[in-house]
C-alpha cells in the first residue's frame, strides 16, 4: 500500500471492478443454459469491454499525464493486426484455408515476416516488442524535444493517418484495403460458436477488470502522484530533480501496450481488421469517449466508452446516418456544458473528482 | 567545501536582439542571504532560469561549489545536485495534496528511498516550518495565494538544498504573511547554504539580506549592503527613485 | 516556341524551296500553261503535278483555291481536254477561267500513268490538307499522306501545321512532319530534320530519333551518325530540364494549395492556440460555394458563366468567414484556455459540416465548368506543360499571400492581431478589444480556407470528404512553420509541397507522406518550436 491515499472499499472504482467480474462470472456460469445471453448480446458486451480497455489507455495519458494522443488507434490496430496474423496462420495450419488476400495478390505462400505467427506466444511477444519499440521511439523523440499539447496531438494524428495510407497498400503483405478476415480457429477451437463468443467476452471483461485494477494501483501510487505533478506543472517537477522524460515515456509506452491489448481482444470478436481502424476519426472518437466519461477518472473513461458505443451500436441499426450528427452534438454539449463529462453529472458525490471543478476543467492543458 | 556556492562568470543570454543578461558576473557565498533587485527586465528571473537550467546561455558559465558547471546540466540534474528554486508565479500541483507536495520534494525518485517513518518525520517537520500542518490533506488548488507561496517554499525546502533560490516570495502577501516569510528565510540561513532572493519589496529585502546585488539591463549596477544600496546615486536613479 | 518554329519554317522554305519545287517560286501562276500540261503527255503531266504540290506548299491562297479541284479531277477522270483548254466535267466549269461552258468539240480525258497516279494522289492530298474547308476532309488527306512519308515534300507539313486551326489535327500534322523529314531520301534533309526535332524535345521525339540508330545510314554515314547522337543528347537534356521544371511547377502549385489551406490555420493557432480541425471542411465549403455560384450564373447570367471562378471569390470568402465567426462566437470563445478541448470541439464541427454537405448534396464529385483561362497550357520544354489551372492556383496563392501580409502588417486590424498574438494580457490592458480581434481573425482564417477551396476546385475533385485530404498536410505546415508566422507558413508550405512532389515519382505518394512526417519529427528535434519561433523566458 502507498502513503498517498488509501484504497477505500466504498470507492466507485472498486464497485465497478466488482460489477465487471460479476458479469463475467455470470456469463461464464450461465453459458449453455437457457439463461445464457444471446450470441449478439454476448458479442456486443465483449466488444464494449475491449473499447473500455482502449478508453482506459487514453485516459491514462490524457487524464493523468495531460498528453492528448489523437493517434491511439495506431496501437489498437497494431494489436489487432498481429492477433489477426496469428489467427490466419493458425487457421491455415489447421484447416489449410489460404487467406483471401494472398489469393488476391496471387501469392503462393505467406511472406517471410509471417514466420512463427502460428505460435501464440510468439505473436504476443511480437506485439509487445513492436508496440514498445514504436511507442518508445516516437515518445522519446517527441518528449525529448518537449513536443506537447496541441503539437503532440496533431503529430500523433498525422502518424495514424500515415499508417492508414501504408496499410491501404496491397503489396505490404498485411491484407491491403480489404484487411484480414476469415478467422476460423482460435487455440485449436472453432470460432463463431456461442461458446467461443461467450469465452471471448468473458476474457475481455476479466482483462478489463485487471487493467482497471492495475491502473488504479498505478495512479494511486507515488508514481501516480508524480504523473499528476507532471500534468499540472512539468517544469516545476523537473526543477525538483525528477526526469519527467522517463516518467512520460514509461506511461506512454504502458498506455500504448494497453491499447494494443484492447486491439487483441477486439479483432477476434469482430472477425475482421482493416485499415479503417487506423482512420484519424476512430482515434478522435476514443478521445470523445474519455471526454464524455470524464478525464482523469478511470471509472469515467469506462462509462464513457460503454455509453457512446452502446448508443452507436443501437443507432447503427436504427438510423446510421444520424450518428455523426448525434456524436458532434454530444461533443459540443460535453465541451461547453460539462467540461468534466459525466463527472459533472455526478454531483451527488458518487464519484469524487480529482480536483476542484475549475482545475479539473483545465487540467493538462498546458501551453504547447 | 569551497566558500563560494555560486560563481556566475560572463553570462550572456539573448532573446532575439534583446540582451537579457550581458556578460554578467557575480559570486554568492555559502552562509549568506543574497538579495537580487532591479527594475523589470533587468534580468533577475533570467539569471535564476540559467542557474536552474531552464534557459541555456549564449556564453559564460555558472560554477556550483567551485567545480560543477551548471550550464550543461539538465534541470533535474541541477536540482539533484542540491539547488532548488521557488518560481515567481506560485507553481504547485493543483491535483495533489499538500502532504504529497512535501513528500515529492523531500525524496527524489519514482520510488521512495527514505524508509516510511523517516519520510513521515521529514514531511511533518517541513509542514511545521511552513505552517501548513492543518492543511496537509487539502488539495493545493484549494489553497490561498499565501499558502501556495509557502507550500512551494516548503516543497523546495524539504530536500535540504545547498542553494535555495526564491523568486519574489512575498509578492501578493499581506504584511503579516510577509513578516512570517521574512522570519522563515532568516531561520533557513545556515553556514552550508546559500539563499538567493529576488524581490521588489525593499523593506523585506532589508530585513533578510546580508548583501544586495542590483541588476540593470543585464549587468551588475551595484553590490553591497542595503544601506549602501540606498545611498548609491545610480541605484536611486534607475530603480529606487527619490 | 511558336515563333521559333515559324522562323525555322521560313528558313526551311528559303533553303529547301529552290531545290525541291522550283516552280513554286514563280511570281505568278501560269494557269493556262498548267492546264495545258495537265492535258499533255506523261512528262508534262508530271511537271503539272509538281506545280500543284508546290502550290499546296507555298503558293498564294487564290492560286491554291484554283488548284484544289484539279488533281482530284484528273484522278477521277473528270477533266475533259478540248481545243479551248479543258472543262471540269463535274461542275461544268472551264478549268482556267472557272466560267461555265460545255466541252467543245472532241474532248479527251487524260489518263494517268502508274508513276503519275502516285504524284497526283500526293498533290491532291497536299492541296486538300491545306485548303479543304472541313477538318474531317483535312484529316482524311493527312491519312493519305501518312502512307508515303518519304514522298512528302519538305515544308508542306510545316505550312499545313502553321495554318491548321484544329488543335488535334495540328498535333498529328506535326508528328507526321517529323517522321517524314526523318525518313526523307535526301541525307541532308534528314540531318536538318534531326536538328529541328532536337529543338522541341519530348519523349516521343526521343523514341523516333533513337529508332534511327538501327537505320543503315547510321552505320554508313558518319555525318548522319553524329547528327543522330547529337540530337539524342539534346533531346535527353531537354527532357531532363522539362522534368525538373515540371516537378518544380507541380510542387509549386501543390505548395500554393497547402499554403492557402494552412495560412488560416496558422493565424488562428498563433492567436488563440487553437488548431481548427474543421479547416478542411471550410475548404470544402469554399469549393461548394464556388460550385453554387457557377450553378447560379448558369441560370441567371449564362454569359458570365466563364467568369464564375472570379465572381465566386468574394462569395466563398464571406460565406466561410461568416461560418468561422459564428463558430468562434458560439463555441470556441468558451474553450479559450483549453486548447485540447477545442481540438475535440472543432472536430465535432468538422464531422457536422461534412455530414451536412453529404446529406444535402450527396457524396458524388461536383462537376465544374473549365473556363478558358484555366484550360490547356503552353508546352515549354520536354514534357513540361505550363498548365493554366495550376498557374491559377499559384497566382491565387501569391495574391492571397500579398493581401494577407498587407492586412497583418499594414492595417490597424493586423496590428491588433499581432499585438494579441504576442501578449494577450498586455494587449487587453492597452485597450485592444481582444475578443473582437479573436472573432475577426477567426473569420479571416476561415475565409482564407474558403478561398483555398475555390483555388483548388479547377485541379482536384470536389466532394464532402475532400477536406480530409488537405488538413493533415496543412497541420504539418503549421507545425513546421512555427506558431502564427506568415513567413514560416510560406517556407514550410514550399518545403513540404516540393518534397512531396519530389518523392512521389520515386517511391509513391504514400512513401512521400511517410517521409515528410518523419522529416518533420526529426526537424522538431532540432527546432521544437518550428522554423520561425519567437523566443522568450518562461512566464
Amino acid at each position: 500500500m502507498n502513503r498517498f491515499g488509501l484504497f477505500s472499499l466504498t470507492a466507485p472504482i472498486v464497485h465497478l471492478i466488482g460489477l465487471i467480474v460479476l458479469v463475467a462470472l455470470a456469463m461464464a456460469g450461465l453459458a449453455g443454459t437457457e439463461f445464457a445471453l444471446s450470441r449478439y448480446l454476448a458479442n456486443a458486451i465483449g466488444q464494449l469491454a475491449a473499447f473500455a480497455v482502449l478508453a482506459i489507455s487514453l485516459d491514462l495519458i490524457w487524464g493523468y499525464l495531460g498528453i492528448l494522443s489523437l493517434g491511439h488507434g495506431l496501437f489498437f490496430a497494431l494489436g489487432g493486426y498481429l492477433i489477426a496474423m496469428y489467427l490466419l496462420k493458425h487457421s491455415f495450419e489447421i484447416t489449410g484455408t489460404v487467406p483471401d488476400f494472398l489469393q488476391f495478390m496471387g501469392w503462393k505462400e505467406f511472406p517471410f515476416y509471417w514466420d512463427g505467427f502460428e505460435f501464440f506466444p510468439y505473436a504476443l511477444a511480437a506485439a509487445v516488442v513492436i508496440t514498445t519499440l514504436i511507442s518508445g521511439l516516437f515518445g522519446y523523440v517527441s518528449f525529448r524535444s518537449r513536443v506537447g499539447g496541441v503539437y503532440f496531438a496533431i503529430i500523433t494524428q498525422a502518424l495514424v493517418y500515415v499508417a492508414m495510407l501504408l496499410m491501404f497498400r496491397n503489396d505490404t503483405g498485411f491484407g491491403g484495403n480489404n484487411g484480414m478476415t476469415g478467422f476460423t480457429v482460435l487455440f485449436g477451437w472453432p470460432m463463431g460458436t456461442s461458446g467461443m463468443i461467450t469465452a471471448l467476452a468473458v476474457v475481455s471483461l476479466l482483462v478489463l477488470a485487471g487493467v482497471l485494477a492495475g491502473c488504479n494501483g498505478l495512479v494511486k501510487s507515488r508514481f501516480g502522484a508524480l504523473m499528476l505533478a507532471t500534468r499540472d506543472d512539468e517544469t516545476r517537477l523537473r526543477t525538483m530533480g525528477y526526469e519527467t522524460l522517463r516518467l512520460k515515456l514509461i506511461v506512454w509506452c504502458l498506455s500504448a501496450l494497453i491499447a494494443m491489448l484492447a486491439g487483441m481482444l477486439y479483432v477476434p470478436q469482430v472477425g475482421i481488421i482493416n485499415p479503417r481502424v487506423l482512420s484519424p476519426e476512430l482515434s478522435l472518437e476514443i478521445a470523445v469517449w474519455v471526454a464524455i466519461g470524464g478525464r482523469g477518472h478511470l471509472v469515467g473513461a469506462v462509462i464513457g466508452a460503454l455509453l457512446v458505443n452502446a448508443v452507436k451500436f443501437w443507432l447503427s441499426f436504427a438510423a446510421p446516418e444520424i450518428w455523426p450528427f448525434i456524436l458532434s452534438g454530444l461533443i459540443v454539449l460535453v465541451v461547453l456544458v460539462f467540461p468534466n463529462g459525466l463527472m459533472d453529472l455526478a454531483k451527488f458525490k458518487l464519484m469524487r473528482p480529482m480536483g476542484p471543478k475549475r482545475l479539473a476543467a483545465d487540467m493538462g492543458e498546458a501551453r504547447p | 567545501m569551497s566558500l563560494t556556492a555560486l560563481l556566475v562568470d560572463g553570462l550572456t543570454v539573448r532573446f532575439g536582439s534583446f540582451r537579457a543578461l550581458d556578460e554578467l558576473s557575480l559570486a554568492i557565498d555559502y552562509g549568506e542571504v543574497r538579495a537580487i533587485i532591479g527594475p523589470n527586465g533587468a534580468g533577475k528571473t533570467t539569471l535564476l532560469d540559467v542557474i536552474s537550467g531552464i534557459t541555456r546561455p549564449k556564453q559564460g558559465r555558472v560554477l556550483f561549489d567551485g567545480a560543477i558547471d551548471l550550464t550543461g546540466l539538465s534541470e533535474a540534474a541541477i536540482a539533484r545536485a542540491g539547488l532548488r528554486r521557488k518560481f515567481q508565479k506560485p507553481s504547485v500541483f493543483e491535483g495533489l495534496s499538500v502532504r504529497q507536495h512535501i513528500a515529492i520534494g523531500a525524496d527524489v525518485g519514482f520510488r521512495t528511498r527514505l524508509d516510511a517513518p523517516a519520510l513521515e518525520d521529514r514531511v511533518g517537520e517541513v509542514l511545521e516550518i511552513v505552517g501548513l500542518v492543518d492543511q496537509s490533506h487539502r488539495l493545493a488548488g484549494e489553497l490561498s495565494h499565501g499558502q501556495k507561496q509557502w507550500l512551494e517554499i516548503g516543497m523546495v525546502l524539504a530536500s535540504d538544498p545547498k542553494v535555495l533560490m526564491l523568486d519574489e516570495p512575498v509578492a501578493g502577501l499581506t504584511d503579516e504573511e510577509t513578516e512570517r516569510t521574512a522570519a522563515l528565510v532568516r531561520a533557513l540561513k545556515r553556514p552550508d547554504r546559500a539563499i538567493v532572493v529576488v524581490e521588489h519589496d525593499m523593506d523585506f529585502v532589508e530585513r533578510i539580506a546580508d548583501r544586495v546585488t542590483v541588476l540593470h539591463e543585464g549587468r551588475t549596477l551595484f553590490e553591497g549592503s542595503m544601506d549602501k544600496v540606498r545611498a548609491d546615486a545610480a541605484v536611486v536613479e534607475v530603480y529606487l527613485g527619490r | 516556341m511558336k515563333l521559333a518554329r515559324f522562323v525555322l519554317f521560313l528558313v526551311g522554305l528559303v533553303a529547301g524551296g529552290p531545290l525541291l519545287a522550283p516552280t513554286a517560286r514563280a511570281q505568278a501562276l501560269d494557269r493556262a500553261g498548267l492546264i495545258g500540261n495537265l492535258c499533255g503527255n506523261a512528262s508534262a503531266m508530271g511537271e503539272a503535278a509538281a506545280v500543284l504540290t508546290g502550290l499546296a506548299m507555298s503558293g498564294d491562297a487564290a492560286d491554291r483555291a484554283f488548284a484544289v479541284p484539279l488533281a482530284r479531277a484528273v484522278i477521277d477522270r473528270k477533266l475533259a481536254c478540248d481545243e479551248a483548254g479543258a472543262v471540269l466535267t463535274e461542275s461544268g466549269l472551264d478549268a482556267v477561267t472557272r466560267a461555265p461552258r460545255p466541252a467543245a468539240g472532241e474532248a479527251r480525258t487524260p489518263v494517268l500513268s502508274l508513276k503519275n497516279r502516285a504524284t497526283y494522289e500526293l498533290a491532291d492530298a497536299a492541296l486538300a490538307l491545306r485548303a479543304a474547308p472541313e477538318p474531317a476532309q483535312r484529316a482524311a488527306a493527312l491519312k493519305t499522306l501518312e502512307r508515303r512519308p518519304a514522298l512528302i515534300p519538305e515544308g508542306l507539313l510545316d505550312a499545313a501545321a502553321a495554318s491548321e486551326t484544329d488543335a488535334g489535327l495540328k498535333a498529328d500534322i506535326e508528328t507526321l512532319a517529323q517522321t517524314a523529314a526523318l525518313n526523307a531520301a535526301d541525307p541532308a534533309a534528314r540531318i536538318r530534320a534531326l536538328a529541328r526535332i532536337a529543338d522541341t524535345p519530348s519523349r516521343r521525339a526521343l523514341t523516333k530519333v533513337s529508332a534511327l540508330t538501327t537505320d543503315p545510314a547510321y552505320a554508313a554515314s558518319p555525318d548522319f551518325r553524329a547528327a543522330v547522337d547529337d540530337a539524342t543528347l539534346r533531346i535527353e537534356r531537354g527532357i531532363a530540364i522539362g522534368d525538373v521544371l515540371a516537378t518544380l511547377y507541380n510542387g509549386l502549385s501543390f505548395a500554393s494549395i497547402l499554403f492557402m489551406a494552412a495560412i488560416g490555420l496558422a493565424i488562428i493557432f498563433g492567436l488563440m492556440g487553437v488548431i481548427n480541425l474543421a479547416q478542411g471542411e471550410l475548404i470544402m465549403i469554399g469549393a461548394y460555394v464556388t460550385w453554387l455560384v457557377q450553378q447560379g450564373l448558369r441560370v441567371a447570367a449564362p454569359s458570365l458563366l466563364d467568369w464564375y471562378l472570379v465572381l465566386a471569390i468574394p462569395v466563398a470568402f464571406f460565406v466561410t468567414a461568416a461560418i468561422g465567426i459564428a463558430l468562434e462566437a458560439s463555441l470556441l470563445r468558451h474553450l479559450y484556455k483549453r486548447p485540447l478541448m477545442s481540438l475535440l470541439a472543432t472536430w465535432a464541427v468538422s464531422l457536422f459540416l461534412m455530414n451536412l454537405v453529404r446529406v444535402v448534396f450527396g457524396t458524388q464529385n461536383l462537376q465544374f465548368e473549365t473556363p478558358f483561362y484555366v484550360t490547356g497550357g503552353v508546352p515549354v520544354i520536354g514534357d513540361f506543360i505550363f498548365t493554366w489551372n495550376r498557374m491559377f492556383a499559384i497566382a491565387f496563392a501569391i495574391v492571397t499571400l500579398a493581401l494577407t501580409w498587407g492586412l497583418v502588417r499594414r492595417t490597424p486590424f493586423g496590428l491588433n492581431i499581432r499585438a494579441v498574438t504576442q501578449n494577450r494580457d498586455m494587449a487587453a490592458c492597452i485597450g485592444i478589444p481582444t475578443r473582437r480581434v479573436d472573432m475577426m481573425a477567426f473569420g479571416l482564417g476561415s475565409g482564407l480556407a474558403g478561398l483555398a477551396g475555390l483555388a483548388l476546385s479547377p485541379i482536384y475533385s470536389v466532394n464532402p470528404q475532400m477536406g480530409q485530404n488537405f488538413i493533415i498536410d496543412a497541420f504539418m505546415v503549421v507545425v513546421l512553420g512555427g506558431v502564427g508566422t506568415i513567413a514560416g507558413t510560406v517556407v514550410a508550405a514550399l518545403g513540404i509541397g516540393q518534397i512531396n512532389v519530389l518523392i512521389e515519382p520515386l517511391w509513391g505518394a504514400v512513401a512521400a507522406k511517410v517521409i515528410v512526417l518523419l522529416m518533420i519529427i526529426a526537424f522538431l528535434q532540432w527546432r521544437p518550436e518550428g522554423l520561425f519561433a519567437v523566443k522568450g523566458r518562461r512566464k
